[in-house]
């Protein structure tokens, strides 16, 4: 099974949940920008974790054979500070960047009219930049929040299908379809779905315009919830054609609309080597480095 | 014979050239920069606009002066006289040789010839013309004979030569119809032919070699496009049927060594990505074939241009087209390097220069790297020394990992290239020393390896530079990015690496021999011996 898992912040994730991802056949992924639990109160502090998306982060998954990616936005949540806002103007020039994918997570966190204001902006951003948008839907009051988001989408004038809309559920799932964006899914524990209820929507609304992702951050959450969505798919009567639709090729159609992913194999990588070596640098055992010429 | 005979034209292959009618929005001495700067060898001249009226009062001394440019820029050049309106303002190309009327044709091939002949052109090349709708095929052939004899007569009194072109749709529409008219006029000295790979595709029967073969001695003059057969419209390289590696293989076995210009006439919006795109085609269809033009233009303006690659990176093969273009770009406004760093590795894609071998581009580095190191090699060479330290520090700051390796493999190339530390200056010296700095606290092997290389050798102090060389061994990376090796090594560094080693040793885990090269000789023999 090849996964491209199109939404989990990897920040929070230890080196084992990298290295479990791989061999659960996770070989590209995408990290929206977010929040980090712990507010912040400044705009270096956002510009320093940006430049963790596109630098740190991004190696750290090369070393363990897994192409990262990322969106770039101001979040809902603290789209409300006024010390963030200040980040606005320095998302332009991150856009620019490789790795790069999207603009994301946007929408609504408690539908204020500041919210409102970032979320339009971060649209406009998309469709000057031509990347895709992520949106993120509330989790309280949520369908009448994705309702919403789906007419600032629509009035925005950027194209259904450069947008995603993210954490559906049954009572939003319709709405978002009918828009012509495409629908996201975290099967995430407790909060947002479960495996038995993804399939039971594909077995309902097909495959098309679906991305699954895992969604896990520092929260208790699953990086192979992926996989075990896939599995239950092929148990449920899905064939293998259906779960590498549905966990490669839509998040790669969906991403691969900004020009920018690269899902080449990472050179030098030996699967094996991850685990097998343990050689460290100062205890930390993230570095591998390159395999000695002689080794 | 007026092809100069100093001329460098290296032995087995043609001169690449690039054709002015591709260049119509450029003004002929921007055109000319582009194409030497890119590194072709020659020019094909279109005479008329916008680049030389041959009818203006003055066009004796317009030639002259471009007569200098193009020495100066070591550029051969063969005249074109396809002008589109040039003799008729109301219908393209015409009068022809075969039109009933043709004065103003043949006044203008005349001046072509003074042309050719002032500036040492390899030929003038025409073509034939489309038989008019009240002329029979006959009548058309009588009079193309009567005109090219007075042509030919006019060419071998002025030394020049003609390459007749045969061309789809007109009288002369391939090689066999050339060589038929050519004994008709007893087979001058005077008159060969040119050849127009693109053409050959549409009307050749034995293909573009079947062709190239048929005119072998009396080829004079090549131009270069794509075609499909079904159409007679020239394409970008690559976009049409013909199979250029062939044409290339064949025209190295005829021993063709003249010009072959690039022909791309409607495609003058795009010229500077097409001449570099153009010619890393040309590269790609056949290994030998660019040598010869670094061989036939040599130009001092050529040495600051051209990509400053890391140590041991394979600089002999041209750099990417995109790289080329980029350049330009930033030369004319250094603002523009910050999206140009950005988009690089998308552009020009990532791979190690040297495979397998070094997959992450340790040693030798990447296609990205070359491309940015390109660039900072331009900006160095045509920027404020002000903006330079500014533009350093910006670009890595705001770099991602790959953008901030960029800026390190362009400071070593700048030294690797012996640019003196006055030209540097002292402003981008010293951002460039905190550059590295903070590289070497990085955990991104990539960047470390990039610190250590010949600007880190030149400006670190040494504690600074002993621990970069201390890192390198304990991240594995490879000790053949650090330049100066030999020269900076002290016994303090033995000591430290001495040290390294009975850690190793202690964990029982594997002494590299990189670690062991750092020691000193007498303890390499011990552990040798364990």
């Amino acid at each position: 099974m090849r996964i491209f898992d199109p939404h989990i912040h990897m920040t929070s994730r230890t080196t084992d949940d990298y290295e479990a991802m791989y061999s659960a056949g996770v070989r590209a992924l995408v990290e929206p920008a977010f929040w980090l639990g712990q507010p912040r109160t400044n705009v270096g502090s956002y510009l320093d974790y940006f430049d963790g998306l596109i630098g740190w982060e991004r190696f750290r998954a090369a070393q363990f054979g897994i192409r990262h990616h990322c969106t770039i936005a101001l979040n809902p949540k603290e789209a409300n500070d006024p010390r963030c806002r200040e980040v606005m103007p320095h998302l332009g020039r991150y856009l620019a960047k490789d790795g790069v994918v999207a603009v994301g997570e946007t929408g609504y966190d408690s539908m204020t009219p500041e919210e409102d204001e970032v979320f339009r902006q971060h649209l406009a951003l998309g469709i000057e930049h031509a990347l895709p948008v992520m949106v993120h839907t509330p989790h309280r009051d949520k369908a009448a929040g994705t309702r919403r988001t789906l007419d600032v989408i629509a009035e925005s004038g950027i194209d259904p299908a450069f947008v995603v809309v993210d954490h559906l559920n049954e009572t939003t799932v319709e709405a978002v379809a009918d828009s012509g964006s495409w629908m996201g899914f975290s099967i995430y524990p407790d909060t947002k779905m479960d495996e038995a209820r993804m399939v039971a929507i594909l077995q309902r609304i097909g495959l098309e315009r679906v991305l699954i992702n895992s969604a896990a951050d520092w929260g208790r959450s699953d990086p192979l919830k992926t996989l075990r969505t896939g599995r239950l798919m092929l148990e449920s009567g899905f064939s293998e054609a259906d779960v590498d639709r549905v966990l490669w090729q839509n998040p790669v159609a969906f991403y691969g609309q900004s020009g920018r992913l690269n899902l080449d194999a990472v050179p030098g990588f030996k699967a094996h080597a991850a685990a097998a070596e343990g050689r460290t640098f100062e205890g930390n055992s993230v570095l591998r480095g390159v395999p000695a010429a002689r080794g | 014979m007026t092809v100069d005979a100093s001329d460098p034209t290296p032995p087995g292959g043609p001169v690449w050239g690039y054709g002015t009618n591709g260049f119509a929005d450029h003004p002929l001495e921007s055109a000319l920069d582009v194409l030497e700067g890119t590194g072709y060898g020659a020019v094909a001249l279109t005479l008329g606009h916008p680049h030389l009226d041959p009818f203006a009062d003055d066009w004796r001394e317009q030639t002259a002066l471009l007569g200098d440019s193009l020495r100066r820029r070591g550029l051969r050049v063969v005249i074109e006289t396809g002008a589109r309106y040039l003799l008729d303002p109301f219908v393209k190309h015409r009068p022809t040789l075969v039109d009933a009327e043709c004065g103003a044709r043949l006044e203008f091939l005349g001046r072509a010839i003074q042309i050719a002949d002032l500036l040492g052109a390899d030929a003038v090349s025409l073509w034939s013309g489309v038989l008019p709708a009240d002329t029979t095929a006959e009548d058309g052939w009588a009079r193309l004979i009567e005109r090219m004899r007075g042509v030919v007569e006019r060419a071998t009194h002025a030394g020049v030569r003609l390459a007749l072109e045969p061309e789809p749709g007109m009288l002369v529409e391939t090689v066999a119809d050339a060589l038929r008219l050519r004994e008709e006029l007893g087979s001058p000295d005077a008159l060969g032919i040119t050849i127009d790979l693109g053409h050959c595709v549409v009307v050749e029967p034995h293909g573009v070699d079947g062709a190239l073969r048929a005119a072998g001695e009396l080829l004079l003059n090549v131009q270069v496009d794509d075609m499909r057969s079904e159409r007679h419209e020239h394409l970008e390289l690559g976009t049409g049927e013909l199979d250029l590696p062939l044409a290339l293989r064949t025209l190295a076995e005829i021993g063709y060594t003249g010009i072959a210009a690039v022909e791309l006439p409607r495609h003058s919006h795009d010229a500077p990505r097409l001449a570099a795109a153009s010619l890393e085609a040309i590269r790609a269809a056949s290994p030998t074939a660019v040598s010869a033009v670094n061989a036939a233009s040599p130009s001092p303006r050529l040495s600051l241009s051209s990509p400053a690659s890391p140590p041991d990176a394979s600089g002999t093969t041209p750099p990417h087209a995109w790289t080329l273009t980029a350049g330009e770009s930033v030369r004319s406004d250094p603002a523009r390097i910050d999206a140009l760093f950005a988009a690089a590795g998308r552009e020009v894609g990532r791979d190690p220069l040297a495979g397998d071998a070094d997959p992450l581009g340790l040693v030798h580095g990447t296609e990205d790297d070359r491309a940015r190191a390109h660039l900072i090699a331009v900006l160095a060479a045509s920027a404020e020394p002000a903006t330079l330290a500014e533009t350093l520090d910006r670009l890595y700051r705001y770099g991602d990992d790959a953008e901030r390796r960029g800026v390190l493999v362009g400071l070593n190339g700048l030294v690797a290239a012996g640019l003196p530390d006055d030209r540097l200056g002292e402003a981008a010296t010293a951002a460039g020393l905190e550059l590295v700095r903070d590289a070497l606290r990085a955990n991104d092997p990539r960047l470390v390896a990039a610190a250590m290389g010949p600007f880190g050798a030149a400006h670190l102090d040494p504690h600074a530079w002993r621990h970069g060389v201390l890192k390198l061994v304990f991240m594995e990376v490879p000790l053949a990015v650090a330049a100066r090796l030999d020269e900076r090594r002290d016994a303090e560094l033995e000591r430290m690496a001495d040290g390294f080693a009975r850690e190793r040793r202690a964990a029982s885990r594997p002494v590299s021999d990189d670690v062991l090269a750092l020691l000193p000789r007498d303890r390499v023999t011990a552990d040798a011996d364990r």
